[in-house]
């Protein structure tokens, strides 16, 4: 079955048809083609395909579409505003919170919900914000130095 | 994925209505569901989307009780003052379910009904044609006790051992009416069919009671810090009397296909926790607790660490 | 060495590190075909079978379906290693592993090509199939390749020294057996391939995951029968390798098989439960490992048997089965060493290269029970360590180059970190330190494929724009292999790093490479293109002269400008550019490097695996806290320090230090693949428990740097060298904590808190037999 969707995806709205059973990543992935959403696993283990839904993470591999509709949406590929990356972005780039740079995308939004709440996590809450991002290149060292990266140098500015 | 229709209802009331038929389910946060829709082992042709029903919403403290609503997220469950003040075993208990992502969605009322889980079942399509299917789905064999009668797919939920423990009660409404009784009341020892549920029937509220003295902790064994599911897990809540135990639950989650409370405790109060308690204390959940294979972890290692839980939970409660 | 801000030293972050972090990197699975069919693996239940037919006339009358190919359209054995190429890309006749693809489907969508996938029939007649090296050793078994008796596809049997005098004159000899579990490799993306044929012109073109996008060109033109130049081979983003894609993978060949069928595009992304099954991880091992040792504390000799379930096929094995043996030399002064191995094959997933490949089980091994006879021998374990160490430049018993040692300074540098000598041995109960060390090669100084070429070939672009392209066929996976090179050209030439581009990995622009693995493209890739960017600069230098009227050697290169000494005249670069494309064009100049064949090893069979220009060397401590009734062991922090050589990039070698460690951790505490009658069940994140930065601690790293004479700037590999210390660190560790030596990986709670009741039982059992004993003798 298919319906007509209003969802708001990064920061616009859209009128889009789906059939009830298209999940959000399918959705994201191939009408809207937003790719920098990743589908690591066979369904919610992995976290790479972690986006914000009114604001707070979601895994948009267990999500329907239509469980979003009316929401806010929002991938890797709203963050960078005004060809400026986003502190975190601009953190995980400099800080090599990225290597292969697969799982970084479900990362930095899990660390953007995470921010958006807790401006100034300590190593403690960065942790533990980002348990089910799971990451093989980076031993996780980095990672938690790009979000505290983050933190500093959003409070310098 | 499965071919579907998805419905939005504003209330309890037209939820249920639109449950008519045994391929209707409810949808919450769909952490549990809809990986298993993916793979095919539940199946579906009405999602009835709950996760929008402000009846489901709400935490409130009453006069001797706490009520959760069955929709409230287990992230929101961790964050309220009124848990934390009056049940805090909860919240904690819930920030060990799963990841932080997970528990933005997952809701109270999924996470104590969620799906029970066995290596033969928790496969995609390929992998269970291979293994000619099994009882839980599409067979009739099951896999991990080959002669049994029954399904031994575990129970791994981790709230459902601590609200055990604080003696919760559970709202559910239904096609025939609404009713409340004891948590324990809705689980039944079979891996198919460990949820005592008529067709329809929604989980609407949860009732903790407040009852002052009793201190409550739950212990999960997991291999990493986040993500897994327990391997074992404990909850004891105890009430203290001088040097004696005057009251004490114990209930366990991963060593069976259901929640269960620990039976035969009685005895034990108005005791102190002495070799001989604790022999007895040991003797008892071994006895209610039956870990198969149907997780990776061996079923010998589950059953001792369970009992030895249980031990090192009553010592350090007991303080 | 001047330290400029994008050359050699320099912390940049990686060059294609923006497409990361804005979610614009396109991984193959990302890469728009909008017309592309849909592709699907029809995989085999059966662990051991040969085939009677396979069925596919209902799967083919499926409206929708486009092509199916099954084993009939390929012939061709493929495999890396030319001497093992026993695996079609589709069974043909035989089945051997529980997942092995049998055909495959181009569909219009997914949901049709599904469909078709349960309309296929498959008819075969089962065999005996074996799980366990033991039983596919039997006598009696059935063999899975009729050529290999025993089902051991290599078994090695040599020594160097004289291991029974080694022995004899060893104050302390010990034998322990050890085991570790198979692992996997469980990168982040799980496996896709893009084939494009194009009917017209009879090319195609794929896009793939790959390590070595070479040797898969290779195996598409042996398993498609096409001429290597009508096939394009290119490599997107991939999210990360650790040697799983270092070997063509069957899907790549069958994506390209489904492209032809349908003379179209085929996208074949598969899920993560077919990337566990494609696997080519690290073989479940038994290990048999004796050492002598002095009462000094001097290792004498040392004797290893280890088995290898190898999986159904061939793949690396032989490579990995000798470099287990090889690599036990090269770390410390040994001086006899007597090794047997057997690479047995079984009816499971075949095993391959990963991280650290054929070493770091041997080495868990040997390190566990040096720390355990160090004790046992009242000696400090980093003392041990430290009365065993090689003296560069030398050369091992069995003919490995040491030209760079940085041992002795990464023992004192975990020492110190750690606080061990204030710590070790004071630490509450529960809680303990341990260490290990490891090294690893720089890229094998043979090559797998030997054709008489160089190592490695890169080639540098300057046009008439100023900008300067490298070119070059290496694979970069994540581990900044492109930022490497563009460093060594910003050091070389001094230009600004904006200058600089790098295309990677096209077959249709770039040169042939060998690809990642064994960790060969900083020190052999780098290396040629340093000699690129110095044959750039010369021309460039001898433009410079000509137009300022001098000599080349009057002028200097000031990176940005050039300039004559003698007369104070300076050229801009672009100036100078536009002066070295008179008369000839665009430049395009080459560099090689090329390992000079006496550091390729020892003239034994099998001498050239382990052989390189440069070991790194690792040092690693770990601090555990153990829980006595769970069994669970937490991993507090860890301290490394590795001999990089140098380097090039000291953000990107930290990096893959932290990377390393924490991928041996998981090994030691947490990962292994389970199957149940040959079938995968562990195919997925919760099962396959790769560690969550919950759980993950904190790791310090110590950057060493020898210079070693031959690296690029002295530099030598980083990343794989690290990782084989953990498991035997982390063991010390537990040990250290519990006074337990446990020899099976991973120490999951299970065996930690198995082992700790078998000792209760024990001290149970010894205490009532005590107890008994004085009554007994008060009878009597």
């Amino acid at each position: 079955m298919k319906r007509i969707l209003r969802i708001r995806v990064n920061g616009r709205w859209r009128e889009d048809a789906l059939a009830d059973n298209t999940l959000l990543i399918d959705y994201l992935r191939g009408p809207l083609q937003l790719t920098g959403t990743k589908q690591g696993c066979d369904g919610g283990e992995c976290g790479a395909c972690t986006v914000l839904v009114d604001g707070r993470p979601r895994l948009a591999c267990c999500t329907f579409a239509a469980a979003v509709e009316g929401c806010h949406v929002e991938t890797i590929e709203s963050q960078a505003q005004n060809g400026r990356l986003s502190p975190l972005q601009q953190a995980f780039h400099e800080k090599l919170g990225a290597q292969c740079g697969f799982c970084t995308p479900g990362m930095v939004m899990a660390a953007e919900g995470l921010l958006r709440r807790n401006p100034q996590p300590d190593e403690a809450e960065i942790r533990e914000a980002l348990g089910g991002n799971l990451c093989r290149c980076t031993g996780y060292v980095k990672i938690v130095e790009s979000v505290q990266a983050a933190c500093a140098a959003k409070e310098a500015a | 994925m499965q071919d579907l229709a998805i419905h939005r209802p504003q209330t309890v009331a037209q939820a249920i209505a639109l449950h008519r038929t045994g391929a209707s389910r409810y949808l919450a946060g769909g952490t549990d569901l809809v990986p298993n829709l993916r793979r095919n082992i539940q199946k579906a042709q009405t999602l009835i989307d709950i996760s929008g029903l402000a009846e489901l919403r709400g935490i409130r403290a009453e006069s001797q009780s706490l009520r959760i609503g069955a929709g409230v997220t287990l992230e929101a469950l961790c964050a309220s003052d009124a848990v934390r003040a009056h049940a805090p075993l909860l919240a904690e208990a819930a920030a060990l379910v799963a990841g932080p992502t997970h528990r933005v969605s997952a809701t109270v009322g999924g996470n104590l009904m969620q799906d029970t889980r066995c290596y033969f079942y928790n496969q995609g399509d390929w992998w269970r044609t291979a293994n000619a299917f099994c009882m839980k789905c599409d067979g009739d064999t099951c896999r991990v006790a080959p002669k049994s009668e029954r399904c031994y797919a575990c129970y791994c939920g981790d709230l459902a051992p601590v609200l055990l423990a604080l003696d919760a009660q559970v709202d559910i409404a239904g096609p025939t009416g609404a009713r409340r009784e004891p948590l324990a009341a809705l689980f039944a020892d079979d891996g198919m069919r460990h949820l005592k549920l008529a067709p329809g029937d929604l989980l609407v509220a949860i009732d903790v009671p407040v009852q002052a003295g009793w201190t409550a902790a739950y212990e999960k064994v997991r291999i990493r810090g986040a993500v897994d599911f327990p391997l074992a897990g404990i909850a004891v809540a105890l009430k203290r009397d001088g040097e004696r135990i005057a009251a004490l639950r114990v209930a366990c989650t991963g060593v069976n296909s259901y929640p269960g409370l620990v039976p035969g405790l009685d005895a034990l109060v108005g005791r102190k926790p002495d070799d001989a308690f604790h022999a007895a204390l040991d003797k008892a959940v071994r006895k209610e607790i039956q870990p198969m294979a149907s997780i990776l972890t061996a079923a010998g290692y589950r059953r001792r660490v369970a009992v030895s839980l249980a031990r090192r939970l009553v010592e350090r409660l007991y303080g | 060495m001047k330290a400029n801000r994008s050359g050699a030293g320099a912390r940049r972050p990686l060059i294609d590190g923006v497409e990361k972090v804005t979610g614009t990197a396109q991984y193959t699975a990302d890469l728009p075909a909008p017309n592309a069919l849909v592709g699907r693996i029809f995989r085999s239940p059966y662990a051991h079978a040969e085939i009677v037919l396979v069925d596919t006339a209902e799967a083919a009358a499926l409206p929708g379906v486009v092509a199916i190919v099954t084993g009939q359209d390929c012939d061709k054995p493929y495999g890396i290693l030319p001497i093992s190429q026993n695996e079609f890309p589709l069974a043909r006749e035989r089945i051997r592993y529980r997942g092995e693809p049998v055909a495959a489907v181009a569909a219009v969508d997914a949901e049709t090509a599904e469909r078709a996938l349960k309309l296929i029939r498959l008819k075969v007649v089962e065999r005996p199939a074996y799980f366990a090296a033991a039983d596919a050793r039997r006598e009696d078994a059935v063999l899975l390749h009729d050529n290999k008796r025993g089902n051991l596809e290599r078994e090695v049997h040599n020594e160097f020294g004289d291991v029974a005098a080694g022995f004899a004159r060893a104050d302390l000899v010990r034998e322990q057996t050890f085991r570790c579990a198979e692992v996997t490799h469980a990168h982040m993306e799980p496996h896709a391939a893009l084939a494009c044929y194009e009917p017209e012109r009879g090319h195609l073109t794929l896009h793939s995951v790959t390590q070595v996008p070479y040797y898969v060109h290779l195996s598409l033109a042996r398993c498609l029968d096409m001429d290597p130049s009508c096939i394009r081979v290119v490599k997107p983003f991939i999210g990360g390798g650790f040697g799983a894609r270092t070997e063509t993978l069957n899907f790549e060949i069958v994506c390209g098989m489904l492209a032809r069928a349908a003379r179209g595009t085929v996208r074949l992304d598969l899920t993560r439960e077919e990337t566990f099954l494609t696997h080519r991880g690290r073989p479940e091992s038994d290990i048999r490992m004796k050492i002598g040792m002095t009462r000094e504390g001097r290792l004498t000799a040392c004797e290893m048997e280890m088995v290898m379930r190898g999986g159904a096929y061939g793949g690396y094995g032989i490579v990995t089965i000798l470099y287990a043996g090889a690599l036990l030399n090269g770390l410390y002064d040994l001086p006899a060493v007597k090794y047997d191995g057997y690479r047995v094959y079984t009816n499971t997933p075949p095993c391959g290269a990963m991280r650290g490949h054929g070493t770091v089980n041997s080495r868990f091994a040997f390190d566990a029970l040096m720390g355990e006879m160090a004790t046992e021998l009242g000696l400090d374990p980093i003392e041990v360590r430290r009365r065993n160490l090689l003296k560069a430049p030398t050369e091992t018993i069995n003919g490995l180059r040491v030209t760079s040692y940085g041992l002795p300074e990464a023992l004192d540098w975990v020492e110190r970190a750690s606080g061990w000598r204030s710590r070790y041995g004071r630490l509450p109960k529960g809680r303990g330190l341990g260490i290990a060390c490891s090294h690893f090669v720089s890229g094998s100084a043979k090559p797998v494929h030997w054709s008489g070429e160089p190592h490695a070939t890169v080639i540098l672009k300057l046009d008439w724009d100023g900008g300067i392209v490298i070119l070059t066929g290496a694979s970069e996976i994540g581990q900044g292999s492109s930022t490497v090179m563009a460093q060594c050209v910003a050091e070389v030439l001094g230009v600004d790093w904006e200058r600089i581009r790098v295309v990677a990995s096209d077959s249709l622009v770039t040169p042939k490479d060998n690809g990642s693995y064994s960790s060969r493209v900083t020190y052999m890739v780098g290396n040629a293109t340093i000699d690129a960017a110095q044959n750039l600069k010369k021309l460039l230098i001898e433009a410079a002269a000509r137009k300022l009227k001098t000599t080349p050697e009057d002028i200097e290169c000031l990176g940005e400008a050039y300039r004559s000494i003698a007369g104070g005249q300076t050229l801009s670069f672009n100036e100078t550019t536009v002066e070295a494309l008179v008369g000839t064009g665009t430049l395009t100049v080459k560099g090689n490097f090329t390992c000079p064949e006496d550091f390729q090893g020892g003239k034994h069979r099998g001498g050239a695996v382990g052989s390189t220009m440069g070991f790194s060397y690792a040092a690693t401590v770990v601090e555990v806290s153990v829980d006595e009734v769970t069994g669970l062991v937490k991993v507090e922090r860890a301290w490394c320090a590795l001999d990089c050589g140098y380097a090039i990039n000291p953000l990107s070698v930290e990096g893959q230090i932290q990377g390393a460690v924490w991928m041996g951790l998981g090994q030691a505490i947490c990962e292994e693949t389970r199957y149940e009658n040959g079938l995968h069940t562990a195919a997925n994140f919760l099962d396959y428990r790769v560690p969550t930065i919950a759980e993950s601690p904190p790791i310090e790293v110590g950057i060493i740097e020898s210079l070693d004479p031959n690296g690029p700037f002295g530099a030598k590999e980083a990343s794989e060298g690290p990782l084989s210390s953990l498991p035997a660190a982390l063991a010390d560790a537990v040990r250290n904590a519990t006074g337990l030596a446990l020899r099976e990986l991973p120490l999951t709670p299970e065996r930690v808190a198995g082992a700790l009741e078998a000792r209760e039982r024990e001290q149970r059992a010894a205490a009532r037999k005590s107890a008994r004993q004085p009554a007994t003798e008060g009878a009597a």
